[in-house]
């Protein structure tokens, strides 16, 4: 058995290995090429140092538009894809470690010399050396595609999403709407999944993930309402703003509770992971997915957890507001671990509902009482609450 | 009669008032009474030991001799429901002969024979008349040998 | 691209029949093919088998103590259960009787092992209702209970402790005070697993009346062991036909009245608390003397049968041997709880949701290996 710190190692070596032989072998090759036709190599210069050298290379990478500031910047590492892929793995962590504080037992401990906090990037290798899977009787195309869609969709939710009043990739006067047009999406990409699958179980997960995503879409959007008519905005920023004084999660609690539970709906997270009941129907609409595949899936789920979080601290507990010692994005981040602490406590304390208990919970009781929330906001609207 | 084991003694005795010398009182200890009968009677002892208030089989097996050339089938019943006759198992006993290994099934009158039956099918190869399911249900689907638990089949390695 | 998509057989309607096991996380080593219209489920056919290995066959080739560790297997989870009403039985068969302390010995590994699998059980259902913690916890805690009967019988699980005549090694000094500390441990938990899982509002809503078996159902299928017990019958073999020496303990039997899977985790919740209260009486009751009557030479019975039946952890389990004389015994008959349970599955399940499935299905306490021997 191999463990984990020899793995790295033989990676390491193979790496080290590569690195040493490939400038015997390319750059004689390189020269003799660039001398003979007389190229210019100036280019090939500045590449090649900035590989040695991180300032040379943002320097570099500023001179062609691609700086900090740079919208691809913002979109590929902060606070787009990269950071989001980040905290969804460190939840992934984060989320193993608390089950196993509950569940009396120690958790990742190996992979890293601290608590397991490398866990993430052996499991990432794991995942990449598996073998992917496609059935025979797969539709090949829509299998191949529900990976790529869902992980797209998870991270084109984060597009109008602001960290603070200066950190954001794109700005509207709609971003309170876009991430919940991009989430109805969501089951379309599990229903792919499931019929590419050509799996029984697989399809009888899809259908449950559409029967539970629509049932709870409608009260999260209703939810959002009162908030709507306090600050008469679609606007986030303007929404944060205006939590200045008081987080909308006491004037609004009723909607909180609401979009709490269809948050962890959405995330087909126990209470409601019908659409993965791996006693039931083995692993739902992800049975057939193997490696990276399933790996690129369950980033995406956990990308929409991030961003599900984010909208929850940005709508009900005031985003970036807090006292000026420390700066806004701390603030966000810190309110962000503890939503994202009580989304992934339920899973610890309860079983599984059933489909019939959970479509009643959905179309019954959140929907009548997001109706309820939303004439609590035209009262407290009326009498200046905000 | 010896004057111990009392409820015992009226249960066989009961019997035997119905049965007359169709039936044979094997033996009779604590607890414990065996009764045999010809293959024919089978079913009609098996409703009046229903009638005695025994009431689930908990045990139906066979067991093959095959110097007399016959199979002994044996269903172990008891009563659950009846706080004084909980303790008592009930055996009736039957032997059907090897070359016609057949018997009506007792699962119209005691449901909870069903599987035991089924069981003592794949494993002596008697069939019983009126089992819905007479199909292997431990034994693999491909098993082409004589069923396993007859005494001429011996088991790999141990011949 | 011909083959394309969902590629699922037609049963005609909106039938779907699915194959829940022999590979599939909720199923165990045992096939249930079930249809499935819609959300209900309208078929269930169990198909038992994979790990069926012929235990009776092979224990006519095996000398009557042979035949403790070989009659083992089947049920390692709940070893002495399986292996108490063999030795029993095989004591009739060749004369002997075990002395008294042995016979106190035996009842708190029964004890012992019921709770073993009560807790297996326990763990396993948690985690077929989507209660992760719930699997964790009683796992965690069977531990103690296996260090328990790892100091009386040596191995952690397949003790092979009974033995015709008595047990094999005495018990430690030591024992009481440490099976003491760990009931009143136990104890607590016990109120913990009522707070988050017996008292749960989800997990009440997902188990009662689902999965109802009437008495009269019970009866007629021949339903044993806890499942019976949760239908409002008390029969228990420990009073029914006291084995051991169980007629001088004093203890309850615990009953349900509903027949629902929720009746089903209660009353097992309760032999919980039985068990431990049978162990501590017998550690009170029990008093120095031989352990066991030694047999000199090859066991051998006398040609007759025997049959006798014990309480087990799922249920009663059922010895009938025959011996003709030799070494070895002629037939043995083994009547699981298990196999007997099995019935009650197709019964409970059609008709009900599919997601009520492993609901049912686990409240059984249906262990494929003990059916198929």
């Amino acid at each position: 058995m191999e463990t984990f710190e020899e793995f790295v190692k033989r990676i390491l070596t193979i790496l080290f290995w590569l690195i040493i032989i490939s400038p015997l072998i390319i750059f004689p090759i390189l020269f003799v090429v660039v001398g003979l036709l007389g190229i210019d190599v100036t280019i090939v210069n500045e590449i090649l140092t900035a590989a040695i050298d991180p300032l040379k290379a943002i320097k570099l990478a500023e001179r062609y538009g691609l700086g900090f500031s740079s919208t691809f910047f913002k979109i590929a590492a902060f606070p787009g894809f990269t950071f989001a892929a980040l905290v969804a793995t460190l939840t992934i962590l984060y989320e193993r470690k608390l089950m196993a504080k509950v569940q009396l037992r120690v958790g990742p401990l190996y992979a890293g010399r601290f608590e397991g906090i490398l866990q993430p990037i052996a499991d990432l290798f794991k995942l990449l050396g598996k073998e992917l899977v496609v059935p025979e009787k797969a539709d090949k195309m829509f299998f191949w595609a529900a990976p790529i869609l869902s992980i797209g969709l998870a991270a084109s939710l984060l597009a109008v999403i602001p960290l603070s009043p200066t950190i954001y990739i794109a700005r509207s006067e709609f971003s309170l709407l876009i991430p919940f047009a991009i989430l109805g999406f969501s089951p379309l990409v599990v229903l792919i999944a499931a019929w590419a699958s050509s799996n029984k179980f697989a399809f009888i997960g899809g259908l449950r993930a559409l029967h539970q995503l629509a049932a709870y879409e409608i009260p999260m959007l209703l939810s959002i309402l009162g908030i709507v008519i306090l600050t008469g905005s679609f606007d986030l920023m303007k929404i944060v703003e205006a939590q200045k004084d008081m987080w909308f999660i006491f004037p609004q609690f009723l909607a909180a509770i609401i979009f709490y539970i269809t948050i962890l709906s959405e995330l087909e997270r126990i209470p409601f992971d019908l659409p993965e009941a791996e006693t039931e129907i083995v692993s739902g609409w992800l049975t057939e997915y193997t490696g990276m595949h399933f790996g690129l899936l369950q980033l995406g789920v956990y990308m929409k957890f991030y961003a599900l979080a984010l909208l929850f601290t940005l709508l009900f507990l005031g985003g970036w507001n807090g006292p000026a010692f420390l700066p806004p994005i701390v603030w966000l981040l810190g309110k962000l671990f503890f939503v994202i602490t009580i989304i992934i406590f339920p899973r610890a304390v309860l079983p599984r509902l059933r489909m019939d208990q959970l479509i009643r919970i959905g179309w019954a009781w959140l929907i009548a009482l997001s109706f309820i929330n939303i004439f609590i906001a035209v009262i407290e609207s009326s009498l200046g609450v905000i | 009669m010896s004057a111990k084991f009392v409820t015992e003694n009226q249960l066989a005795k009961s019997l035997k008032d119905q049965f007359k010398n169709k039936i044979k009182e094997e033996y009779i200890e604590s607890n414990r009474i065996k009764i045999s009968t010809g293959p024919e009677n089978l079913k009609n002892l098996a409703i009046a030991v229903k009638e005695l208030g025994f009431e689930q089989v908990m045990s139906q097996g066979g067991t093959d001799y095959p110097e007399n050339n016959v199979y002994r089938i044996e269903y172990h019943i008891i009563c659950v429901s009846k706080k004084k006759l909980r303790s008592i198992i009930f055996s009736i006993m039957t032997e059907i002969p090897k070359d016609k290994p057949e018997i009506e099934t007792l699962i119209d009158v005691l449901p909870s024979a069903e599987f035991h039956e089924q069981e003592t099918f794949e494993n002596f190869g008697i069939t019983f008349i009126g089992h819905p399911r007479m199909e292997k249900l431990l034994l693999p689907e491909d098993w082409d040998d004589i069923p396993p638990l007859r005494k001429d089949y011996i088991l790999p390695g141990r011949g | 691209m011909q083959n394309a998509g969902m590629n699922i057989e037609d049963k005609g309607g909106d039938q779907l029949v699915l194959h829940v096991g022999p590979q599939h996380p909720g199923s165990g080593h045992f096939r249930l093919i079930i249809t499935v219209d819609g959300d209900y489920i309208v078929g269930a056919k169990p198909d038992p088998g994979y790990v069926h290995r012929g235990a009776e066959k092979m224990a006519e080739y095996r000398d009557y103590i042979q035949n403790i560790p070989h009659l083992e297997r089947p049920v390692i989870i709940d070893a002495t259960g399986v292996t108490l009403p063999y030795v029993l039985t095989a004591e009739r068969i060749i004369d002997v009787e075990a002395p008294e302390r042995a016979q106190y010995i035996r009842m708190i590994m029964a004890e012992l092992n019921r709770i073993i699998s009560h807790l297996y059980w326990l763990g396993i259902y948690g985690i077929f209702l989507g209660h992760s913690t719930m699997f964790m916890w009683p796992m965690g805690d069977r531990e103690l209970f296996i260090d328990l009967a790892e100091s009386i019988g040596g191995t952690r699980v397949t003790f092979s402790y009974v033995v015709p005549g008595g047990v094999r090694n005495d018990i430690p000094t030591n024992l009481k005070e440490r099976a003491l500390k760990t009931f009143d441990y136990f104890e607590k938990r016990i109120e913990e697993y009522k707070k988050i899982f017996f008292n749960n509002p989800i997990m009440t809503a997902r188990t009662e009346s689902i999965g109802t078996m009437s008495q009269a159902d019970a009866i007629k299928l021949g339903i044993t062991g806890s499942n019976l017990r949760a239908t409002g019958i008390d029969s228990d073999t420990r009073k029914d036909e006291p084995y051991c020496l169980y007629d001088r303990v004093d203890f309850e039997i615990p009953t349900r009245k509903e027949g629902d899977s929720y009746a089903r985790c209660i009353v097992r919740l309760e032999e919980l608390q039985q068990s431990m209260n049978i162990i501590k009486q017998v550690l009170d009751l029990i008093e120095p003397g031989p352990i066991k009557q030694v047999i000199g030479g090859v066991m051998r019975g006398e040609p007759g049968e025997a049959f006798v039946r014990t309480e087990a952890a799922r249920g009663t389990m059922f010895y009938h041997i025959v011996s003709d004389g030799e070494k070895q015994p002629y037939r043995v008959k083994i009547s699981v709880p298990s196999f007997r349970n099995l019935i009650g599955m197709t019964h409970l399940l059609v008709g009900s949701k599919l997601a009520d499935m492993p609901a049912i299905y686990w409240s059984l306490d249906y262990w494929p290996v003990e059916a198929d021997r």
